[in-house]
């Protein structure tokens, strides 16, 4: 069973190498894809020993993790994981979040951060912008997710084949909850830990997802 | 009556503007037909400004022609807007679509 875990990557040069060697031993091969930096991302990517994608252009998150996908699938991914290449998520929790997919036949399982796993997430996030991307699932999408917006997850190959990203920007997590439902993939929650180490996503890119996802249902 | 002349100038004016752009191939058949179809309108919408002020009173509406005129083109602007970011999204779509491919393909030649 091959194993693929795809690392979008934006100006990341300072952790890329480290969260690829912390990667590296709990899968079969790691794809980077590098949203055009501006930085030395591609060339640290490449030397930590990944696959690296490079965009032309910067073309978002969701539209890197798409790339990753397509690439993975292309060459035989049986497991696809997401991860952060910022550090903020666990490797070795990588075997937990795969196995419900491995053993128990899931299809797609999504990392909560808000399962009792060390969490240092600013309380005003936490509280606020948290309840609201919760609501704003419930509302779009009839979701019921305690976390609205992980994007530490792992997919197999049927269910990376069916769930298409179409939000190029940070709205694809919204966009592959409803999706892995609306398929009716067995889906699974399992806790994860993450550690800040900045505010990360604000209250306005919350209103960002918001548009972005209008604007993806209204022209698709 | 001197406003509705000013009106019919300026709409002629979009009207010579748009004719030019068609000669110059600058736009095509059917966007020159809907803008020719759009400024039209606006024309006759002047010219019977005092008919559409009857027809509007008689509907029950207290404001005036010119008023409904403004009201109008605001809603059309906005609809024009809306349209223009469905095709910027697309065309966004499309952009991300041909940089997938040339990454995926730099990747495969390397």
């Amino acid at each position: 069973m091959k194993i693929s875990c795809v690392i979008p990557a934006y100006n990341e040069a300072e952790n890329i190498g480290q969260t690829i060697a912390l990667v590296k031993p709990y899968v079969d091969e790691i794809i980077v894809v590098d949203d055009c930096s501006l930085d030395n991302t591609f060339a640290g990517a490449q030397k930590a020993g990944a696959i690296v994608l490079h965009h032309l252009i910067n073309r978002g998150q969701g539209a890197a993790l798409e790339t990753g996908n397509l690439y993975a699938l292309k060459h035989g991914a049986d497991i696809i994981v997401h991860f952060d290449a910022d550090n903020q998520f666990e490797a070795k929790e990588i075997p937990e979040l795969i196995n419900p997919i491995k053993n128990e036949s899931y299809q797609v399982v999504f990392g909560s951060r808000f399962s009792g796993r060390p969490n240092n997430m600013p309380a005003f996030k936490k509280k606020v912008i948290m309840t609201l991307a919760r609501q704003i699932n419930y509302l779009f999408f009839g979701l019921k997710m305690r976390d609205p917006q992980s994007g530490f997850r792992a997919l197999n190959r049927e269910a990376a084949l069916k769930i298409r990203i179409n939000n190029d920007r940070m709205a694809h997590c919204s966009e592959i909850l409803y999706k892995a439902h609306y398929y009716k993939f067995r889906l699974k929650e399992v806790p994860v830990s993450v550690t800040y180490h900045d505010f990360g996503q604000k209250i306005s890119g919350g209103f960002k997802i918001i548009k972005d996802i209008i604007i993806s249902k209204l022209s698709n | 009556m001197w406003q509705q002349i000013i009106a019919l100038i300026i709409i002629l004016f979009f009207l010579s503007r748009l004719v030019k752009q068609k000669a110059k191939k600058e736009v095509n058949a059917s966007e020159f037909f809907v803008w020719l179809f759009f400024w039209l309108l606006a024309a006759l919408a002047i010219i019977f400004l005092k008919q559409i002020d009857a027809l509007l009173a008689n509907l029950g509406f207290s404001g005036s022609g010119i008023n409904f005129l403004l009201y109008l083109a605001v809603v059309i602007l906005f609809y024009f807007i809306f349209r223009l970011r469905l095709r910027l999204a697309k065309q966004e779509k499309e952009i991300t679509t041909i940089t997938q491919a040339l990454a995926i393909k730099e990747a495969e030649e390397e």
